[in-house]
């Protein structure tokens, strides 16, 4: 089993994900030591600051709930053991359209959820930026594509992202690290259908190798992308950003809860805790960083209540945990005559952002969505045909008998901010005795316009490369906002850098700041965000405004 | 901002793959030393140097388009037919390079204008199967359709085939215009195959420096063969680039052997890296034009006196 019961960067030494069964020097911390940076979470947000930091003089200790993990020894090609990458502790989740949490919106163990995502690496529409001053809907982000364009570039070089020579739609762009890859039959035929009805497609930047680097392979089209990659071709931040972080000094705590930052007299953090080992800690540092992605961070700031604080921390506005997003994902699926084979390869490798730049009044939604083709693995397939289609017994198998020629798509649909869409903490307990979040999430009617509308592209490309026997099934991607930057005080959480309003020495990392969901997948720019933060906070500590 | 450079894998494995290369290169190098015995005037020479080209030519294209047609399963019928030209081409070749009194026969220029018209029909081919992928003329399509150079490295055997034939014609125009225009085929031979070697370095985002060899050395050979063709004093630049060239053909395998180790598994898991990994047989193109050129170098002096 894919399960790691004692933490593993201890006695100053992390585990090195380059070599299997070696270890790199790792400098560790004292619990009263007082650190610049303590930071929860070590995904795209949390990873990626940590290493900024790091790098730039900082004392840091990332915390992780989950493991530290060996991908070319612990990752194995099995789908059903791979799901103890996902954080499936109890959640609740209601509103009139749950989501489906703790599996592909989840991520537990050093690195986040880019140790198991698609590794699809778009950047935002430039308008979305402004995206009601600009196109009338939604809300105005407090920084600019402009501003976070040079760190859209650092995080696709830290990555490598390999993506095609020109993308056909946003503004003329550097050359992406390194070239594309091959495009499997999947994409293929999400291409042929675009040709086919007149829309542009382009092979998908990806953050998986096309070329050596240093110790990792080029990709070898496995196709587990979305199970972990045992290869390391991947680009996750477990490979990239904590190594680097690493080397400069910061410590990586696996298997390390936090529970609750601590609160001073004078309403500044003093530090966390946290639970490794069988045992309570705590941690001392100047600065608390919460980068738990969008259910996490809201719950940690709402558990951290205390006399000073009531309502949980930064809470003064009542906005934490609110305007919770997520992508709709609707999906169109169809058999081909022709062998597809869609599980080879990186399981999203084309697509089309024609809807996320068409401002045309043929739209009758507002916002926008990307769609991909899609690989699907053979038991997540088998799975999805009981659940969705009720196929069971004889039917199942002979359904599976064509699972070679199957095709489909997916969208990541933009879904609007609403107040009452929220993360909130529960009365029930989990193992470590703090309250679980409660979750609720209801679709606008807008939300509901975008679904139905991409439905009808998507049968139409599928249609146009000539599937037959279309049906449709519906997921649910990403999680976004809880905790959202801004320029106003009262109607944000934090800051355009990530700082609290209230705390100042308390920040937020995470794809929690997003104020808007946009329509394409989000690890690249929380991790541009997360790039820029460590640039601003480098700068602040230089003008003595920390 | 560039990212950090990470450390690479051990280069130990790289060192006994170079000894072995070098020691082979050695030991073959000594033994056609033996049995080369340039006689005759220039242009005897230079047909048995076009023979040698055309020969290693058809090497690096048998064994490469063998390879890469294999990993495309042979789906096509046709796809037989470039290594089997390959071989044909390499008989012939091989026999003007030892017989160079011979290389105006019929047979071995039947054998090898049959060779250098089965490139022309493949690059059609090539051409057809990267315009029919979505996208059509695109950078994708380039990189990952079938390789366009590679039935044209065919045609460029055949035409130094047949081109060592006329050399021996005793035609009016061999002592004058041919080496000239030979010289130009091979700087045209030269840039076709740094492109080639450029644009899938290109796709490798030339990860490693080495990478930029094969696209800084052979222009500058192409050049100043090109630059002979018109001032046949220019050939004194010529010669010690063209030899660089071909030290690269004989280098290019051995690196590429180094980037088949970077890649998953490395040479434990060989069936699939050499064909996922770089060509092994593609670089001693270079090697075979190198040789051609070199080889034609004293008839283009004669010429130019």
């Amino acid at each position: 089993m894919l399960e790691v019961a004692e933490p593993r960067a201890v006695a100053g030494r992390a585990p090195d994900v380059f070599r299997e069964g070696k270890w790199v020097p790792m400098r560790t911390y004292d619990d009263n030591e007082e650190v610049d940076f303590a930071i929860v979470g070590t995904g795209a947000g949390g990873g990626t600051l940590a290493c900024k930091l790091a790098e730039a003089g900082f004392s840091v200790i990332a915390f992780d709930a989950g493991p530290f993990w060996r991908p070319l020894e612990d990752f194995v090609s099995d789908e059903r053991d791979q799901g103890g990458l996902y954080w499936t502790d109890e959640r609740i989740t209601g509103g009139a359209d749950p989501i489906e949490l703790g599996s592909n919106n989840s991520g537990r163990g050093v690195g986040g959820s880019t140790v198991h995502y698609t590794m699809i690496a778009l950047r935002w529409r430039p308008e979305w930026f402004q995206c009601r001053s600009k196109l009338g809907y939604g809300r105005d982000w407090p920084i600019s594509f402009d501003e976070l364009e040079p760190f859209y570039e650092e995080a696709e070089e830290a990555l490598k992202i390999s993506g095609p020579i020109s993308y056909p739609w946003s503004r003329r762009r550097k050359r992406y690290p390194y070239r594309a890859h091959p495009v499997n039959a999947a994409g293929l035929v999400l291409a042929r259908g675009c040709e086919a009805i007149g829309v542009q497609w382009s092979p998908l930047p990806l953050a998986t190798l096309s070329a050596p680097r240093g110790m990792a392979h080029p990709c070898v089209y496995r196709g587990f992308c979305a199970y972990g990659c045992s290869t390391n071709a991947k680009q996750s931040v477990l490979v990239t950003f904590i190594p680097r972080a690493l080397n400069a000094g910061a410590e990586v705590r696996d298997l390390a809860m936090v529970g609750k930052i601590e609160m001073g007299k004078d309403g500044k953090a003093t530090g966390l805790t946290y639970h490794r080992g069988g045992a309570w800690r705590r941690q001392k540092a100047k600065h608390v960083v919460v980068a738990g992605y969008a259910i996490e961070t809201p719950r940690l700031l709402l558990n951290s209540k205390c006399d000073q604080f009531r309502d949980g921390l930064a809470n003064e506005n009542g906005l934490v945990g609110t305007h919770l997003m997520t992508h709709s994902g609707p999906g169109v699926w169809g058999i081909m005559d022709e062998e597809v084979r869609c599980y080879k390869a990186p399981p999203c490798m084309a697509v089309t952002e024609h809807w996320n730049y068409d401002d045309s009044d043929k739209k009758d939604f507002r916002g926008g969505y990307a769609f991909m083709s899609q690989g699907p693995l053979p038991v997540g397939w088998a799975e999805a045909q009981a659940i969705n289609r009720g196929m069971w017994g004889m039917k199942l198998r002979q359904e599976m008998t064509r699972y070679n020629h199957v095709a489909g798509l997916r969208i990541v649909g933009e879904t609007e901010p609403q107040r009452h869409n929220r993360v909130e903490v529960a009365d029930e307990k989990d193992q470590y005795g703090l309250p679980i979040p409660r979750v609720t999430f209801s679709y606008s009617e807008n939300d509901r316009r975008l679904i139905e509308h991409s439905k009808g592209s998507m049968r139409a490309v599928l249609e146009g490369a000539g599937a037959k026997e279309l049906w449709t099934d519906h997921d649910t991607s990403h999680l976004m906002g809880g905790c959202r930057m801004g320029d106003d005080p009262d109607d944000s959480v934090v800051d355009r850098d990530g700082r609290s309003w209230s705390i100042p020495n308390l920040w937020v990392c995470d794809g929690s700041l997003f104020p808007t969901s946009g329509g394409v997948n989000p690890s690249l720019t929380i991790q541009a965000l997360a790039c820029r933060m460590g640039d601003r906070i480098s700068g602040m500590a230089k003008r003595g405004e920390l | 901002m560039l990212a950090p450079r990470q450390p690479e894998p051990s280069h130990r494995p790289l060192i006994a793959v170079a000894a072995a290369t070098v020691a082979t290169a050695t030991g073959l190098g000594w033994l056609l030393q033996r049995a080369w015995n340039p006689k005759g005037d220039v242009n005897h020479r230079a047909a048995q140097a076009l023979g040698a080209g055309a020969a290693i030519l058809c090497i690096s294209v048998a064994l490469d388009s063998a390879i890469e047609h294999y990993r495309g399963q042979f789906k096509d019928r046709a796809m037989f037919v470039g290594p089997t030209m390959a071989l044909l081409g390499l008989g012939a070749a091989t026999y003007i390079a030892f017989r160079p009194e011979h290389a105006n026969d019929r047979l071995p220029k039947i054998a090898l204008f049959t060779v250098g018209a089965t490139g022309l029909i493949g690059l059609a081919f090539h051409s057809y199967n990267i315009l029919k992928r979505p996208g059509e003329l695109s950078a994708l399509n380039l990189f990952y359709g079938a390789p366009a150079g590679a039935p044209a490295a065919l045609t460029l055997a055949g035409l130094y085939g047949v081109i060592a034939g006329e050399m021996l014609s005793g035609r009016d125009n061999v002592s004058t215009r041919l080496p000239k225009h030979t010289a130009a085929l091979i700087a045209f031979s030269l840039m076709g195959t740094v492109a080639e070697a450029g644009f899938l370095h290109f796709r490798g985002a030339f990860q490693d420096p080495a990478m930029y060899a094969p696209v800084t050395i052979p222009p500058l050979a192409a050049l100043s063969i090109g630059a002979a063709a018109l001032t046949p004093r220019a050939a004194a630049f010529a010669e010690p680039l063209l030899k660089a060239t071909a030290v690269l053909g004989i280098a290019g395998p051995i690196f590429h052997a180094y980037g088949i180790h970077r890649n998953m598994g490395g040479w434990h898991n060989w069936t699939q890296m050499i064909l996922q990994g770089p060509p092994l047989p593609a670089p001693p193109a270079f090697l075979g034009i190198a040789a051609a050129g070199l080889g034609i170098l004293p008839a283009l002096q004669e010429a130019g006196e």
